[in-house]
């Protein structure tokens, strides 16, 4: 997130799009609800009517992948109506007339006509965003700066970016908040929301094919000589890696041999799971280490046993940035160890097999002493260490011992100088309804479980809760097919198929079903597909897969009857 | 800025701020039991009431905004008398329960009735609404403990946002329910609990608590919850090495009290009996190293199909395991280059562990092929 999290709750207008806050993000959702609640405006642009709707001042419903439309025509509307920030455009960005021209021709109606919204609530958000407009209630900005304007949000999450255009679309998103000023403000920005806790560390700390610890690309000569030389070896890889989805089509190209899991399971949660069963049967040799057996550990030739969250120490970096001491509650089961004890262990006896003597430290006698060595390799954590991180954390970046941290990016100035407005196009999801597979299926979250469900549907409560999948089915679309709430169904797409019952009602629109990927029973990325990913951040478009709905019984009792 | 005195104390107060807010800040104890520094004020309890100079009655603190010049007293006589009746009130249709009662050592009720010496009610003691729900497996209400102070009422509305419940009924007979009285599982409720934490009484409990021990044989231990990317401060009360309940701490630097379903109630899995205890080897590597005498093959069935099956490994000492896996990794790296293996690191490991993970792909293994589920 560009900014923190307690600034949500004294936005005047927050958008929300591509994420279901209200179940992938609770806490963070209770912010909103105290903004609207103090008479902020809420705008929700998802094609599911998600809790949050039930809070928003507008909820915009476009079908998956036709969003495009409605964010570049919100754009044209802000610069047609003189909405837009000029001076903020300024003075702090530049390449806006590239931009400018890009949305010129699409206008609300267009938009409308592609989406089926109306021109009127396009322009109603263009209007709440642009000028951070409240429904009620005085802003606490009105005074402070001495702008008219008011502090707008954008939150955003997978929704936005699981597209094969995802990277333009979150460039489209830094747009808009360009085009109203809306960006190095308190209670402003770009959010994106992260979805376990600690995917921002994982990224920050170089767990990416292509970045060393903070962000330092591996093909940058010198940055990635530095790092190289801090760790006691000549070079490092230069050329960069293969990400997860990548790893599994290089498995069945047999250029991987060997894969290294810890704590994922790459089986429930990549696109077209029946793919990456084939390419993990492949391999000479796996090693899983995990707190439960998963689906992925099944493949696995040798299982290390580690410690949960709740068993060790060391930090999490949230989505705010903000870098939090773990302290370990319980002991771990048995013979489990925390996950930095058994990859020292493994790197030591692995330089030993290599037959290297080199002086390189794998052996740590604490998590506090990894963290030293993480911070004197990547500049943005380099102010960091656990004995600061007593009481609020700290929040990156933090490149010195004595820097407070930063609260929200790009005040003053954006971290490259000039904010870069990216021209857009208007692309579309790959695979497009037909005939043959006319629904758009989405993929998700519910609030009860989490991921691949290997810790949620062992928890009681949540297991009681939403015991099993279902998938969410538009009353229109049930009927063509005589599906009744709670039926068995099946789910077809050009992957595979897989069976689960239906959930009939409108939180989906005529055209569109919603499947979340916590189900073994019912994996969703059987359906899913890798074939064309977001060229930049290689994510599969998990949010529109086209698939058709099958009724059990109805073929059943039509064979029944030619009998 | 505006200046106001408390108890013959100067004070200085933020406009708009209200008084009690602002007393409790500075120390000054007021009572209440229906204020939540986080809710809108309700005035239901009538604890908070104070004697503003010129005001012909005490008012209740927790609504009144702060005005420069004015003069409070907290605690005077006719106040502190006509707190102890409310609380005299409060137990005429609560039961002191207390010896047997969970909430024992954390109940604010019990804490004044402590204060103001009141061990019965004067008045005729009869219960206003004896039911009693258990109808989910997170928490239990118990509305025969109920002071009617609003506060879940009014969490569940301004806070989360759900509006599960209100209040229903009237007079004496008003109690919390869901529209209609329906189970719980059947209204808006989301089971986040925040419920649960701010209730002042033993109206509702978590149910891992009930029974299992009194709050002041319990350890207190904080940590960052595991499951999304807000990082809420988590509070985990044990008895011995078992995890009793978990809350939310007024001093989570992101979350303050307020938690969701997972992250305060979603902790057992880390007991699950499914645990992984000891480093494993399959069979069929067992036996390919001589580790067992019985061949055995990885069967085709696809995962999806089949159910986990520990069987299907032998456990070896962290010796052998890290042993094998050193070995067999060197081997893909000696036979097909660094870039033959593929790493992936966790999103749910720490930063630490992460840094390690990479540093081992690259200086280690030799290869950028190091991911995680950032994308999934």
């Amino acid at each position: 997130m560009t900014n923190a999290i307690h600034e949500i709750q004294d936005a005047d207008c927050i958008l929300i799009t591509g994420s279901n806050t209200g179940e992938s993000h609770p806490v963070l959702s209770y912010e909103v609800i105290r903004a609207v609640k103090k008479g902020a405006s809420l705008i929700v642009i998802d094609p599911r009517k998600i809790g949050m709707t039930e809070h928003a001042t507008l909820h915009l419903q476009p079908k998956p992948g036709q969003d495009i439309y409605l964010f570049m025509a919100m754009a044209h509307v802000i610069i047609r109506e003189g909405w837009a920030d000029m001076a903020f455009i300024e003075e702090r960005t530049e390449e806006f007339e590239a931009f400018q021209q890009s949305v010129l021709e699409i206008t609300p109606e267009v938009a409308a006509l592609a989406t089926g919204i109306p021109v009127a609530q396009i322009e109603k958000a263009a209007r709440l965003y642009a000028l951070g407009e409240r429904q009620n209630g005085v802003s606490i900005y009105a005074n402070g700066d001495g702008q008219a304007r008011g502090h707008s949000s954008i939150l955003y999450a997978m929704g936005i970016t699981q597209r094969s255009n995802g990277t333009e679309l979150v460039h489209m998103l830094a747009n808009l908040a360009m085009l109203g000023g809306q960006i190095g403000k308190p209670s402003t920005g770009v959010n994106p929301l992260r979805g376990q806790s600690n995917v921002q560390g994982a990224c920050d700390l170089g767990g990416l094919p292509d970045v060393l610890p903070g962000y330092q690309k591996v093909f940058d000569e010198p940055k990635r000589k530095a790092v190289a030389q801090k760790w006691g070896v000549d070079d490092l890889p230069a050329e960069v890696g293969l990400t997860v989805v990548e790893m599994s089509k290089a498995m069945s190209a047999g250029r991987i041999h060997a894969m290294y899991v810890m704590g994922e399971n790459p089986l429930m949660s990549d696109p077209d799971s029946t793919h990456v069963e084939k390419a993990f049967r492949s391999l000479d040799f796996v090693v899983a280490q995990d707190i439960f057996l998963n689906e992925t550990g099944l493949l696995a030739h040798v299982i290390l046993p580690a410690a949960s969250s709740l068993e060790k120490d060391g930090t999490f970096t949230n989505t705010e940035r903000r870098v939090q001491l773990l302290n370990p509650i319980l002991t771990p089961p048995g013979e489990a160890k925390p996950d930095w004890e058994i990859i020292s262990a493994l790197a030591e006896k692995f330089e030993e097999k290599m037959g290297r003597h080199r002086n390189v430290k794998w052996t740590y006698t604490s998590t506090a002493e990894i963290m030293d060595e993480a911070a004197t390799v990547a500049p943005i954590y380099g102010g960091i260490s656990h004995r600061r991180l007593q009481g609020d954390g700290l929040q990156w970046p933090c490149p010195t011992p004595d820097h407070p941290g930063t609260q929200y990016l790009h005040a003053g100035k954006f971290s490259r100088g000039l904010g870069k407005f990216f021209p857009i196009e208007v692309n579309l999801p790959y695979e497009q309804p037909d005939e043959e597979y006319p629904l758009i299926l989405t993929t998700g979250r519910v609030l009860y479980h989490y991921h691949s469900g290997t810790m949620t549907r062992r928890s009681e409560g949540l297991d009681w809760r939403v015991p099993r999948g279902y998938v969410e089915v538009n009353p229109t679309d049930a009927e063509a097919i005589g599906l009744l709430d709670g039926g068995q169904v099946k789910i077809i797409s050009r992957r595979g198929e897989v069976r689960t019952q239906a959930r009939i009602g409108d939180r989906v629109p005529p055209g569109v079903v919603f499947l979340s990927f916590h189900w073994k029973e019912a994996p969703a990325n059987i359906l899913t597909h890798d074939i064309k990913l977001d060229p930049i951040a290689k994510i599969p478009e998990y949010k529109a897969t086209t698939v058709r709905l099958e009724n059990p019984k109805l073929k059943r009792t039509k064979k029944a009857k030619a009998r | 800025m505006i200046t106001l005195t408390i108890n013959g104390k100067t004070i200085h107060a933020n406009p708009g701020e209200k008084v009690l807010d602002v007393a409790l800040r500075h120390g000054i104890d007021i009572p209440h039991l229906c204020h939540h520094k986080d809710l809108l004020p309700s005035g239901s309890c009538r604890m908070c009431l104070v004697q503003v100079e010129g005001a012909a009655k005490p008012q209740t603190s927790c609504g009144m905004t702060v005005q420069d010049g004015m003069v409070i007293e907290t605690d005077t006589e006719d106040i502190e008398a006509m707190r102890r009746d409310l609380i005299d009130l409060f137990v005429s249709d609560h039961p002191l329960t207390c010896v047997t009662c969970d909430k024992n050592g954390s109940c604010n009720l019990q804490d004044y009735a402590y204060r103001y010496n009141i061990s019965e009610t004067s008045f005729d003691f009869e219960l206003s609404r004896p039911k009693y729900y258990d109808d989910n497996p997170f928490y239990i209400r118990d509305y025969q403990y109920c002071i009617m102070c609003g506060k879940c009422v009014r969490v569940c509305d301004e806070v989360v946002g759900a509006n599960a419940i209100d209040f229903s009924q009237r007079g004496f007979e008003t109690i919390i329910s869901t529209p209609f009285d329906v189970p719980l599982a059947e209204s808006a409720c989301v089971f986040c609990g925040n419920c649960v934490q701010i209730c002042p009484t033993a109206a509702l409990l978590p149910r891992s608590k009930i029974g299992k021990g009194r709050e002041w044989e319990m350890s207190r231990k904080q940590t960052i919850c595991g499951y999304c990317g807000v990082g809420c401060t988590v509070e985990y009360a044990l008895k011995g090495d078992k995890i009793i309940y978990a809350q939310g701490t007024p001093d989570g630097t992101v979350n303050g009290e307020f938690l969701c379903v997972k992250g305060r109630f979603g902790w057992d899995f880390v007991t699950s009996p499914d645990r992984l205890t000891t480093p494993l080897v399959r069979k069929d590597l067992a036996y390919e190293l001589g580790l067992t005498d019985e061949p055995w093959e990885m069967p085709q069935t696809p995962v999806f199909k089949g159910k986990p099956k520990l069987s299907n490994y032998i456990p070896v000492s962290w010796e052998q395991a890290i042993d094998i896996t050193a070995t067999k990794l060197a081997d893909v790296v000696k036979q097909h280059g660094s870039d033959a293996v593929g790493g992936l690191t966790s999103a749910r490991c720490t930063n630490e562990e992460n840094y390690l993970f990479q540093k081992f792909m690259r200086a280690g293994v030799g290869t950028n092929s190091v991911d995680h589920c950032a994308r999934l």
